[in-house]
């Protein structure tokens, strides 16, 4: 019991994508839909690093080596969301999820 | 003994300001929150040996992505939206399918054989693993692998990324940005 086990970070990971994906489904402002997203790649990242508990040596730290590409595709993600959020803020003066439906323009 | 203390007040705390997130009025609070799952999280990093994880978790997360996050909610002063409701009854439908995959995922992973699939192989102590040397040794070792192909893309991928953010957020291309005259009364 004093260690901690890779199976409670496996629960930890799965309750935190559940609540990433009720607030991405079901918020209609478009900030509330980026940071559920933000909250699903920290809970796949926490998976990452629970399967990485699970093998020896250098076989396991490649667990740990996947998460730093994903944190560095989510600030991608983060930084393009946000760009495209002003645009429509711009041309719609809204943040409605509803505003999202014509991309060009 | 000590590890599953800070375990469980780090899982709680996460948890308790993940649904902060969800169930929040304002954008800037779910920001705040969300800066609280973030720390927690990287608090967890580095209980299970990833100090270099945790260190990465509280710059990126909390210290880039959530500043910028916090700099357009307040650019935007989305205060001014109060039109678009919190719920209304999509939402309240989606969150059926949202528990549901979390049951899901929770019955998968308790009903699996855990001695077997998720024995705890590594017990290195944190000094031992995870560390930027190991990390690093890994990334880029003696030969050029996939991870440090995947390190260029990753490159390529933040700076296609800046670009095509400035040109989405600009108003028109043709434009400056800031009037190029000089001020009059400027020396």
């Amino acid at each position: 019991m004093g260690d901690l086990q890779p199976i409670q970070l496996q629960v930890l990971a799965a309750l935190l994508f559940a609540i990433g994906l009720a607030t991405v489904m079901a918020r209609r402002n478009l900030f509330f839909v980026l940071m559920g997203v933000e909250l699903m790649l920290n809970a796949a990242n926490l998976s990452f690093l629970s399967w990485s508990r699970t093998m020896p040596g250098s076989v396991g730290l490649e667990g740990q080596l996947a998460p730093i590409f994903a944190i560095a595709v989510a600030a991608a993600e983060a930084c393009v969301g946000l760009a495209m959020l002003l645009s429509v803020f711009r041309s719609r003066e809204s943040l409605d999820t509803d505003a999202f439906d014509r991309m060009k323009e | 003994m000590i590890t599953q203390v800070y375990f469980w007040i780090f899982s709680i705390v996460a948890l308790a300001t993940a649904l902060g997130v969800l169930v929040s009025r304002h954008p800037i609070h779910a920001a705040l929150c969300l800066i609280g799952t973030m720390v927690s999280l990287a608090g967890i990093y580095s209980l299970v040996a990833a100090p270099f994880l945790a260190t990465l978790q509280i710059l990126v997360y909390a210290g880039a992505v959530v500043m910028l996050l916090v700099f357009v909610i307040m650019v935007l002063n989305s205060a001014k939206d109060d039109h678009t409701p919190r719920w209304d009854a999509f939402g309240w439908a989606a969150l059926a399918p949202s528990a549901a995959t979390g049951f899901f995922l929770l019955r998968v992973l308790l009903g699996a054989d855990a001695a077997h699939s998720f024995a705890l192989r590594s017990t290195d102590p944190p000094a031992a693993r995870g560390t930027v040397e190991a990390l690093s040794a890994l990334l880029f070792g003696d030969r050029i692998g996939a991870w440090s192909f995947l390190f260029l893309v990753v490159g390529l991928l933040l700076l296609s990324a800046v670009v095509g953010a400035v040109l989405l957020a600009k108003h028109h291309l043709d434009s400056p940005s800031a009037p190029s005259t000089p001020r009059p009364g400027g020396h």
